[in-house]
């Protein structure tokens, strides 16, 4: 992809202090992360709880776009078998591991899902745009189960009595019913997942990937095996946004066809490319400025948001590419004063 | 009762032959274009909506259906112009960027249309009434007109890509745009004109389905993974391929529909397009 190839100035030194500022701030936001909930009413948390909870399916997209460059559409159809997962499988099972049941079950339905598509076109030598399109597809045909075959998903109005998140072994239970420890829980995971995909981008693994986005031919000349690397961001990128899917039923209590809408992928890719893509806390803080700034534009006329998600799309390509992380990164090198004299 | 069994055979030939047609007039533009300049165009859907949007806006005001048509593909090639002047031409070296830049021109379509019209259908008359008899089953007469229609625009455009001189710049650019330069073509014109083509094509086939669809500002987006199919299966950039990739997914799609309830049978043509990609990665005709 050519897209990364945007003229980024090339200084000595400059990677050390920019990854430095970066951890800073993903320091500083994981712990707003937690600090946040103290000045909130319950209604506020559950609203930041699930801003959260899409910062998660951000994640899983950046994930796979960001570090394996591949575009997909396909996440909203991952976080939908997440959720009908926990609603479906939830209240089959009679003690408090309703909801882990069914996120396993979830889980696991969305990574076979994913493993079954990504091996016949990722070793088929699929890129790029047709894999974009197949992964459009995924999320049509999974919106599509959840409106129509009514006697399991039900239909259009949805299914109520996803049990809430919980674990029981043997006699002791514990289960998250009211809003601070749904919060804390949903803060939890995302905060345990953004390490966890930091880490293993951050080591060989993570050179290997920016290996095969700049240019997968060498790569696989060096010998590594890149079809395989990239089915495997592919399937656990489709694992997490599992997880964000049965957690945002669990916690809701529902689920409704709309969170298997096409309109969730392409929020997620906003809030990836504003948030600056690859970076992986840049679109974790987009998500949840962005589902403010939608909740402040609904409130005033509900048909603007659409239209202003076009105009994003459109602003987003021509004036900054790379997300609008850098230019804070840059704003927060300046006053942290480890720019080069802000010659840049 | 053979005849009977006759009949319904024929009836589901000729519902395959309406849905290739349609998705054969979509995909065409859509492969042209991808073959051409290697980018999608995710608000041809769109273009489909403009089309139907066109014909019904000529009909209220007093035009026939026929005049709606050709308003429509003027109004799709000026959308065409608009988009590529306007916006893909910065961005033919950033695949990706025209991906989220559609996307957003689509999105705005959609909800600019909702806005202005509002959420209920559009009405088009159908401009040929009534029915033919086949052996004892009636069939819409306008179906047929359709079918012919676009075999007829799909024959125009390859005896226009074959025969003219800018269908060979075009397929010269197709084949290799480097070599399409060194030779003096106007690779930026040729990109213009195809793309205003592929536009007025995706409005003719919105216009030409309007009589029989409901018209709504989402309709465009259903037709957007069915066609790319087309083009995955069949082969960038390749006339052929897209008639071949029609055949085989519309085919497939109409039969199923027939078995299955319309769901799996979606799935399930996903799944056949999974296994051709794998198959065969350049498509069945490649350019």
């Amino acid at each position: 992809m050519t897209e990364t190839a945007t003229a980024v100035p090339l200084r000595v030194g400059a990677g050390a202090s920019r990854t430095s500022t970066r951890s800073i701030i993903s320091f500083m936001v994981i712990a707003a992360l937690f600090a946040y909930p103290l000045v909130l009413s319950p209604y506020q948390m559950d609203v930041a709880r699930d801003a959260l909870i899409f910062a998660l399916l951000a994640l899983s997209l950046d994930f796979l776009w960001g570090k394996a460059g591949i575009l997909s559409f396909g996440q909203a159809a991952y976080f939908g078998i997440g959720a009908y997962a926990v609603a479906i499988v939830g209240p089959m099972i009679p003690n408090d591991n309703a909801a882990l049941a069914g996120m396993v079950a979830g889980i696991a339905t969305a990574v076979l899902v994913a493993a079954i598509v990504g091996y016949f076109l990722i070793y088929g030598g699929v890129r790029g745009a047709y894999l974009t399109i197949v992964t459009l597809a995924l999320t049509l045909i999974a919106r599509n189960i959840a409106t129509s075959w009514a006697s399991v998903t039900g239909g259009e109005a949805g299914l109520i009595g996803a049990p809430p998140p919980g674990i029981a072994i043997g006699d002791w239970s514990i289960v998250a019913s009211d809003s601070i420890s749904l919060y804390l829980l949903v803060a939890i995971i995302l905060a345990v997942a953004l390490l966890a995909v930091w880490t293993v981008c951050n080591g060989r693994y993570g050179r290997v990937l920016i290996a095969i986005q700049d240019d997968e031919a060498k790569a696989r000349a060096l010998g590594y095996n890149t079809s395989g690397h990239l089915l495997l961001v592919f399937v656990l990128s489709a694992g997490l946004a599992a997880l964000a899917g049965g957690l945002y039923a669990s916690v809701a209590g529902y689920v409704a066809p709309d969170l298997v809408g096409l309109l969730l992928s392409t929020q997620a890719i906003v809030h990836v490319a504003l948030g600056g893509r690859g970076s992986l806390i840049g679109p974790v803080v987009a998500t949840v400025v962005v589902i403010r700034l939608q909740q402040e534009v609904s409130s005033y006329s509900y048909a603007l948001w659409p239209l202003m998600l076009g105009a994003f799309f459109i602003a987003m390509v021509f004036l900054f590419p790379n997300g609008l992380l850098p230019l804070f990164t840059r704003l927060a090198d300046s006053i942290f004063g480890r720019s080069d004299g802000g010659r840049t | 009762m053979p005849v009977k069994g006759f009949a319904v055979y024929f009836e589901l030939v000729l519902n395959i032959a309406t849905t290739v047609s349609v998705l054969m007039l979509i995909a065409l533009g859509l492969a042209i274009v991808f073959g051409l300049m290697n980018i999608l165009n995710m608000a041809h859907g769109e273009l489909v909506t403009v089309g139907a949007f066109t014909v019904s806006l000529v009909q209220v005001n007093g035009g026939s259906f026929w005049l709606g048509v050709v308003a429509a593909m003027a109004v799709g090639a000026a959308l065409g112009v608009l988009l590529e002047r306007g916006l893909i031409r910065f961005l033919y070296d950033r695949p990706m960027g025209v991906i989220l830049v559609t996307w957003g021109v689509s999105l705005i379509i959609q909800q600019g249309l909702l806005l202005s019209f509002g959420p209920s259908p559009q009405i088009v008359y159908t401009p040929v009434e009534g029915s033919i008899e086949f052996f004892d089953s009636a069939y819409p007469r306008y179906r047929l007109v359709l079918i012919v229609a676009a075999f007829l625009t799909v024959a125009v455009t390859g005896l226009i890509m074959a025969r003219t001189r800018f269908g060979l710049d075009l397929r010269t650019v197709i084949q290799n745009r480097e070599v399409a330069e060194i030779l003096g073509i106007d690779t930026r014109r040729v990109f213009m004109i195809a793309f205003a083509g592929s536009s007025a094509l995706a409005a003719l086939a919105g216009a030409l389905v309007a009589p029989m669809t409901k018209i709504v500002p989402t309709m465009g987006a259903e037709y957007l993974a069915p066609s790319f199919f087309v083009v995955i299966v069949g082969g960038a950039g390749s006339l052929a391929g897209t008639v071949a990739g029609s055949t085989l997914i519309g085919g497939l799609r109409t039969v199923l529909d027939y078995q299955v309830p319309s769901t799996l049978s979606q799935a399930l043509v996903l799944i056949a397009a999974v296994l051709v990609v794998r198959l065969r990665p350049r498509g069945l005709v490649p350019a």
